[in-house]
């Protein structure tokens, strides 16, 4: 019987794929490889904010996939998985490095101030062309602890549900709330100090 | 911008939206809060304001080099 998440022609050509690298087809690896390598590159810089370690997690993640392919079960989807390894991974260099400081969130009550609420004249378009605003993006994820960034990056940048990404950092639905009011409440108060007018 | 009477506060509206953006929920209170938008300025600052953040950081990518792809597959012994 097909996994449940398998809904069309993409999805089944993965699953394949996935059989034929289970039985060791290099160029199976490789298509698998290319399908993801986009994907998870820009995740891992999402979480990492830094091009080469976000080179370095990309290439353990797959040298993961490549090790492991033979484990794969096929019940959830491959990204869900790969997800999990650039996300433990990014978390094991950040508390290896442990040089950033990062802002406590603990007293959620204190993110939401009433009184500093502004009319922010700003659009978000041509974030990629714009190194200034990247740079403030930068500054202010990089103030945000890993483990907030990496389920804010996944539940509202990548676009993942909830339950998803708790499957992936494997918490309860409702930490992962906690975890992302915070971040996006963070996030929010630290663009407000730069877009309010 | 606490001069109304509606129930519930801002301060709740503003951390319902933290919780609840991006979720589909027609419970009695996301009705409520809706209802609170629609009157409240300041409230609706903050609502735009929280999904502008969002929105900056999915339109913030970046594009894996060749550079990085052929060391990638170089890496891992896939190269053909």
């Amino acid at each position: 019987m097909k996994p449940l998440w398998i809904k069309n022609i993409k999805q089944i050509e993965e699953i394949e794929l996935i059989e034929l690298a289970r039985g060791g087809d290099r160029k199976a690896l490789a298509e698998l490889v290319k399908m993801y390598e986009q994907t998870v590159y820009n995740f891992s810089y999402k979480i990492c904010r830094h091009k080469d370690r976000a080179e370095h997690t990309m290439q353990e993640t797959f040298l993961s996939m490549v090790k492991n392919i033979h484990q794969f079960s096929g019940e959830s989807k491959l990204s869900t998985w790969l997800y999990r390894v650039v996300a433990n991974h990014c978390l094991m260099l950040a508390r290896s490095e442990n040089k950033y400081g990062f802002t406590s969130l603990d007293d959620e009550e204190a993110l939401i101030d009433e009184k500093n609420i502004a009319d922010w004249k700003v659009t978000p378009d041509k974030v990629t062309e714009n190194n200034e605003l990247k740079n403030m993006l930068d500054e202010a994820i990089q103030k945000l602890a890993p483990e907030y960034r990496i389920v804010f990056t996944l539940r509202d940048v990548e676009g993942l549900s909830t339950e998803e990404t708790a499957k992936i950092v494997e918490l309860s639905v409702p930490a992962v709330k906690s975890r992302l009011h915070r971040a996006r409440a963070f996030l929010r108060n630290e663009l407000n100090e730069r877009f309010k007018s | 911008m606490n001069g109304h009477t509606h129930t519930p506060s801002c301060k709740d509206v503003m951390a319902h939206i933290c919780d609840n953006l991006g979720e589909e929920l027609d419970s009695p209170k996301c009705i409520e809060i809706k209802a609170h938008l629609e009157n409240c300025e300041n409230c609706r600052h903050y609502f735009k304001s929280v999904e502008t953040t969002i929105e900056f950081y999915k339109k913030y990518n970046v594009t894996i080099s060749e550079d990085a792809h052929n060391k990638l597959i170089e890496f891992l012994g896939l190269k053909e």
